[in-house]
């Protein structure tokens, strides 16, 4: 194969042996230790990678040195190589396998209040003494009793109270047939399924930077979390010749469901994504509800928020200003000199009248 | 006889990286995008192994188009040896397997990001741009829904009026590179930012070529002879760059669009932006053999369509 040209492939491929180099060797054990310890981490690559595979992220992460612009990155490039075999079977909020959900609407609700594994009431020390010795946590305390299967929706309460409208009654969705995101272009107003897969896809910082800016004072409302949930879900298959039903495994994936006062009337607002992540799920509920306002803030505005908080095109985007500009950034001189020129030209002709230099006349030619 | 005998060898990535069903999306865009001219056909856009707004729009097209026997070009800015024209290059070659080339009139395929070559792309020859921002509209608006309705009502008052108040408050267009164009006497459209020198490049050209946004999803194309005017008034005219007294330091030639090097004293010196075109100039001297092209502007900055460009 004849190949083009050397000089810029050398450089590149130095530059990427300098970084990796830094890094440090990559270890399977290292890998795993990812995958076990940083949960949070890999769910959030995940997520915003738009792949469930616990060993991939935690590989994603540590090949990119914990980057996780970069780590999301490899996740949806290596997504864009494997094709869709199948369809996992749609579930339902009550048929998610709870460890957390709390309303913050109720004082209890039915089914309970579940705190399950969180750091929210704890205190935020460091705990130092890990530097030098082991810190093992202590042992959960005994279930007195097995958890329920599933837990009952807090909406389905507004609706047998005729808060809410029923939910509508709709054929079982076919999976193959939903807008899908990362099939289709998406354009506005976007189909439901488009916008929260959007969220489900977005980046954690992003949504978290606009629906802060609703809830602190841009956005019209101060809604109400009705039921976050950290859960575990069921992927289950169809056969594709037998029908039979079968199960893939499980995913971490975290919902949130806000509700707000109408004053005749509540609207929900909701975000579900892979991974445990409730800084997000919150956020884009928010943002989900505002999103059908018709006041002009960015921020309530759905093109403005599913363009900007896209994680890979925000990222990828920022950082290709490191990539040369110098054909552009002439172009706009050679504007910006004809202009001074003129000028120039101008307060010639006024000053000394007719005999401007021939020079500048024929650069402006 | 085993079966795996019988199975076609297995290969970690499909061929040119994208699996069969992008190809196919990407190309009925394409076919799509040749018919209207000038229109921005939406696209569902993959994640490639390279970072979003480097160039993933041009790769993902040069993908679902490049074949075992094609040669294919990349340049940024001009550049074969800039970085990342060099690292697409390397991998456009490493999943396709094609031959590489510095050399214009060799390529059958040439991805850009920023320029036009200097010499006349013919037939069968496709100029893949890279475009980072495909909308023309948006300094008029920054919402897409809006830009698609103006589009459709070809409602481009608000270009005009832009044009118009350059004049008024500077005497000049001001506009630098993305300078639009009126595609087929209907849409206006970004040729992406290619310095203005390009543009007329693009008019009642001989090739093909396709622009496409990686990141934003959206793909467009001037067919060959198609009429790519840029924007301007009956009595007051585009202007192409000025290469007025610039002469390439390596071979002395001129009428080129030069890259401007700043010196330390405070001048510039200037070199030729297409290195292809420059790389086959410094051979000559030397005594080779080589084949040059006739160019888009000839040595005394004469354009190719004599009164395209009006002064």
């Amino acid at each position: 194969m004849y190949v083009a040209a050397r000089g810029g492939e050398t450089a590149i491929s130095n530059a990427e042996t300098l970084y990796r180099a830094l890094n440090g060797p990559l270890k399977p054990e290292f890998v795993r230790g990812i995958e076990q310890t940083l949960p949070y981490l890999v769910d959030r690559v995940m997520a915003e990678g738009s792949l469930y595979a616990p060993q991939l992220a935690a590989l994603a992460i540590a090949q990119t040195g914990g980057d996780v612009y970069e780590a999301v990155l490899l996740m949806r490039a290596y997504r864009s190589t494997v094709p869709r075999l199948a369809y996992a079977e749609p579930i339902t909020e009550v048929d998610l396998l709870v460890v957390r959900r709390i309303s913050a609407a109720f004082k209890d609700i039915p089914g309970g209040q579940v705190l399950g594994p969180t750091l929210d009431y704890s205190h935020r020390i460091l705990h130092t003494e890990a530097l030098t010795t082991t810190v093992t946590p202590e042992t959960p305390a005994e279930a007195e009793a097995p958890a329920p299967r599933g837990y009952p929706s807090v909406a389905d309460w507004h609706r047998i109270n005729g808060l809410l409208p029923p939910t509508p009654t709709i054929e079982r969705p076919v999976a193959a047939e939903m807008p899908d995101v990362t099939r289709d272009p998406i354009a506005f107003p976007a189909p439901r399924a488009h916008r929260l897969q959007s969220l489900a896809r977005a980046e954690t910082g992003g949504v978290l930077a606009l629906g802060y800016a609703s809830m602190r004072g841009f956005g019209m409302i101060h809604p109400t979390v009705n039921e976050v949930r950290l859960a575990y879900a069921d992927v289950t298959l169809r056969h594709p010749v037998t029908g039979t039903a079968f199960s893939l495994g499980r995913a971490r994936i975290s919902a949130c469901e806000v509700v707000n006062n109408l004053h005749d009337r509540l609207e929900l607002g909701f975000t579900a994504t892979l991974g445990w992540n409730e800084v997000k799920t919150i956020s884009g509920a928010m943002l989900d509800m505002e999103m059908d306002k018709t006041e002009t803030h960015p921020a309530h505005s759905e093109e403005f928020v599913l363009y900007h908080t896209e994680a890979v095109e925000s990222s990828g985007f920022c950082i290709h200003y490191k990539l040369p500009h110098y054909v552009t950034f002439n172009s706009g001189l050679d504007a910006l000199r004809r202009v001074l020129l003129t000028r120039d030209v101008e307060r010639k002709r006024r000053v000394i009248g007719e005999s401007v230099a021939t020079e500048d006349e024929e650069a402006l030619a | 006889m085993t079966l795996s005998e019988l199975c076609a060898p297995a290969q970690d990535y499909s061929y040119a990286f994208l699996d069969a069903f992008a190809k196919r999306e990407l190309r009925r865009r394409i076919l799509k995008s040749i018919a209207i001219p000038g229109y921005q056909v939406p696209y569902a856009s993959r994640e490639l192994p390279i970072a979003r707004g480097w160039g993933t729009g041009g790769l993902q097209v040069t993908l679902s188009l490049v074949g075992p026997r094609d040669t294919v070009k990349v340049i940024d800015q001009g550049d074969d040896q800039s970085v990342n024209a060099a690292n697409l290059r390397r991998f456009i070659a490493r999943m396709s397997g094609v031959d590489t080339t510095i050399d214009t009139l060799a390529a059958t395929l040439i991805q850009s990001r920023h320029r036009v070559p200097e010499e006349i792309l013919h037939e069968g020859q496709i100029l893949v741009l890279q475009v980072p921002d495909p909308e023309p509209l948006r300094r008029a608006t920054p919402s897409m829904t809006i830009a698609r309705e103006m589009h459709a009502d070809a409602d481009y008052a608000v270009m005009w009026l832009n044009l118009y108040e350059q004049i008024v408050r500077y005497g000049e267009f001001t506009g630098g590179a993305s300078y639009p164009v009126l595609v087929n006497n209907r849409y206006v459209m970004s040729p992406s930012p290619i310095p203005r020198w390009d543009n007329p490049k693009l008019h009642q050209a001989a090739h093909l070529t396709l622009l496409s946004a990686g990141r934003e999803k959206r793909l467009y194309a001037v067919p060959p002879y198609t009429d790519v005017r840029p924007l301007e008034f009956e009595d007051v005219f585009f202007k192409i760059e000025s290469q007025h007294g610039r002469r390439d330091r390596l071979t002395g030639a001129t009428h080129k669009f030069m890259d401007e090097i700043a010196q330390a004293d405070g001048g510039s010196t200037y070199s030729l932006s297409d290195t292809g075109y420059q790389d086959k100039l410094v051979r000559r001297q030397n005594g080779e053999d080589v084949a040059l092209g006739a160019t888009y502007y000839d040595d005394f900055g004469d354009f190719y369509h004599a009164g395209f460009l009006k002064s």
